[in-house]
């Protein structure tokens, strides 16, 4: 099956007044299927943000793509013109934004925000613009859907300005919706309201989703496949259930070690501390030879110093880079 | 509500003197060029309701003026002659707003003539000319402003949304008109017109130059404004939902600088009648007979007419009201707006 979406060695880079150029994602691969979710897991600074705004164009004005491709639909949205890149926005490719208080328009009514990315790319009648975006509403929310259309985004609660991006970004029926931390500011309990609305839309759209977070407990029931970026690099994709399960970098291993035992914690194993990652996510700033994580890694080999690992395939589809596997 | 009451009052204040300068026709007298040339620099007449003999009248009269015996320049008041003020009369022909044919005056006296606040050296009725002064006056500081914002609103919003050198170009256009003196540079681009031009053209190179030179200023308030509005984060999400930049600066930008702008506007529109008034007071400007209050002023330049006719200076305290009133809600709006912005800052910090 042909994948929606191929990024092919993305590489970005920040500039600013004191470093000319700092790469934030240094040869970034993958693919989507149609109706895959990608978890994408990163831990600040490791270009989850940058990755998902560079497929669509969003980066900030000093932010510069430095080469690779992002084919969608058979078209390299980094070469498309503007018009055509318009078109995809919102229609082909939705995005939802991390902060659902900031995202929305503080004085236009979220009904009308929503109708707008309708109007932006259908050009159907005033009636019938109304009728989707009643849909649209009726379908994430199950009670009050009027009353949420007419409201403004300050008498909403978190978890419902939230729906109401996931409402502006489904409107138009994409093939594919980017979710940056999209429960990034919500409680635990709307968090998990939420996931459950992204695990309905999957499946009754059938559409497929790059779900960006730093927390991997989120990822488990949704994902298929994950991505684990560190310093804008991949050092592991594979299918969620082995990677979640037995991950294989030692980057994975740490990061999940240091997440807090849910349910049926001991009394004992509260006390213990838990684990951290020594040292500090490397800033990417100078040019460095070798593994970008080899300064914390635990396991680290002579060999890491010096070279760059190389991507190495274990099974079906599990990708590690690390020099401790061999194909 | 205080607030918002507060620029209710200013925008009365200003509706109630412009509208008595629109409807110039009807409260003046008058025509503002019809001469009277046997009573040149005539006084202004006193309103009276208690005449010489102690009798009240309930209907408002002037005396009327002579000359003081063995003067040929000083007036006093002749007390056998009454003129009674008729309301709502018929008198010279005018078109209201400009178009309107009409020939009803608030007060005149059908035969005998009234000077309220004097006559001028061709003895033209200084209050009617007053009152259709202000017309070009205050249109040319309405029309300047209007220019000079729609100019500078479009280069100001151009250089903060595109940035880059755009915006590096754009600026240091903007910083080399600041720096230029725009009363000279009217010397000049009066240079290349003929020597007499029609009252119309004449205005409208007035607005013009004040627009061509103005502009800078709003520019660079608008350009701050666009700057930090582009980076919001709803308009990210527009721009990343297919929204369109002509969109996202209709929808998105020009809101977030109507405050700044009408702000600006309240402050640039008695700046800019002040400068009509500089220019025509120079002589730059509309040319005579049209009145306008700057021509009224320009009579001030002789010596005899500055020490002897104290009512020559009105046009100048005219002015005043109309200033207090733009200050006052130029206030008024740079306070509501800055309190939106705080509690709109303290909403935040609390989400």
């Amino acid at each position: 099956m042909a994948s929606v979406l191929e990024i092919q060695n993305l590489q970005v880079s920040y500039f600013s007044r004191e470093v000319r150029s700092r790469p934030v994602l240094s040869g970034v691969s993958f693919d989507l299927m149609p109706g895959e979710i990608l978890g994408v897991l990163g831990e600040s600074g490791s270009g989850k943000s940058t990755l998902a705004a560079s497929v669509l164009r969003l980066l900030p004005p000093n932010g510069q793509v430095g080469g690779g491709a992002v084919l969608f639909e058979g078209k390299n949205l980094l070469q498309v013109s503007s018009e055509e890149l318009r078109q995809i926005r919102g229609n082909r490719i939705a995005l939802i934004f991390q902060e659902p208080s900031l995202a929305l328009h503080p004085t236009i009514r979220v009904g009308e925000q929503v109708r707008r990315v309708l109007a932006a790319h259908q050009s159907s009648g005033k009636n019938d613009l109304d009728h989707r975006t009643r849909e649209v509403f009726n379908r994430l929310f199950a009670q009050e859907a009027d009353r949420i259309l007419r409201s403004y985004p300050h008498q909403l609660s978190g978890g419902q300005r939230q729906r109401v991006l996931i409402a502006q970004a489904i409107a138009c029926n994409p093939a594919l919706v980017i979710a940056d931390e999209p429960t990034a500011a919500l409680d635990p309990v709307t968090q998990m309201e939420i996931l459950r609305v992204f695990r309905d839309l999957r499946e009754h759209l059938g559409l497929a989703m790059i779900f960006i977070t730093h927390n991997p407990a989120l990822l488990a029931g949704i994902a298929d496949r994950i991505l684990i970026l560190y310093a804008g690099q991949v050092v592991e994709w594979g299918p969620a259930e082995t990677a979640l399960r037995s991950p294989k970098h030692p980057y994975t291993k740490a990061l999940f070690e240091s997440i807090p035992a849910g349910t049926g914690e001991t009394e004992k194993s509260r006390k213990t501390s838990l684990p951290v990652i020594p040292g500090n996510s490397s800033p990417s700033s100078l040019p460095r030879k070798g593994c970008s994580f080899e300064p914390r890694c635990p396991v680290r080999m002579d060999v890491c110093r010096e070279f760059e690992p190389p991507l190495v395939k274990l099974g079906q589809s599990h990708i590690v880079s690390c020099f401790k596997y061999k194909e | 509500m205080t607030r918002r009451r507060k620029i209710v009052f200013w925008l009365f204040v200003l509706g109630g003197l412009h509208g008595i300068v629109l409807c110039a026709g009807f409260f003046a007298p008058y025509d503002p060029v019809e001469q009277d040339r046997i009573n040149p620099y005539l006084p202004p007449m006193h309103l009276h309701i208690v005449d010489a003999e102690k009798h009240l009248h309930l209907r408002p009269f002037v005396y009327a003026s002579r000359l003081r015996p063995g003067t040929f320049d000083q007036y006093v008041e002749d007390i056998r002659q009454t003129r009674p003020l008729k309301f709502f009369v018929a008198g010279a022909p005018y078109r209201l707003f400009g178009f309107l044919p009409a020939r009803l005056h608030l007060f005149g006296d059908g035969k005998e003539r009234i000077y309220l606040l004097g006559t001028d050296a061709f003895g033209r009725d200084q209050l009617s000319r007053l009152l259709f002064g202000g017309q070009i006056s205050l249109f040319s500081g309405l029309l300047g402003a209007g220019f000079t914002l729609s100019i500078g609103w479009c280069i100001g919003a151009a250089a903060g949304y595109y940035g880059g050198w755009r915006d590096d170009m754009l600026m240091r256009l903007v910083e080399l008109f600041l720096a230029l003196p725009w009363l000279y540079l009217l010397f000049a681009v009066r240079a290349f017109l003929p020597l007499t031009v029609n009252p119309l053209k004449a205005f409208f190179l007035i607005i013009a130059v004040i627009a061509a030179v103005g502009w800078a200023r709003p520019a660079r308030l608008v350009r701050g404004i666009v700057l930090s509005a582009k980076e919001r984060d709803f308009v990210r999400a527009a721009r990343g939902f297919g929204a369109s930049s002509f969109y996202i600066l209709r929808r998105h930008i020009l809101p977030e600088t109507s405050s700044v702008l009408l702000t600006q506007a309240a402050i640039l529109i008695p700046q800019y009648v002040l400068a009509e008034m500089t220019l025509s007071f120079l002589g730059l400007g509309v040319p005579e007979p049209v009145p306008s209050w700057g021509n009224l002023l320009s009579n001030l330049q002789q010596y005899s007419v500055l020490v002897s006719y104290w009512w020559m200076y009105l046009p100048a305290l005219v002015m005043a009201p109309f200033f207090l009133g733009y200050l006052g809600l130029a206030s008024a709006l740079q306070e509501s707006s800055d309190a939106y912005k705080i509690e709109k800052r303290s909403l935040g910090s609390l989400a």
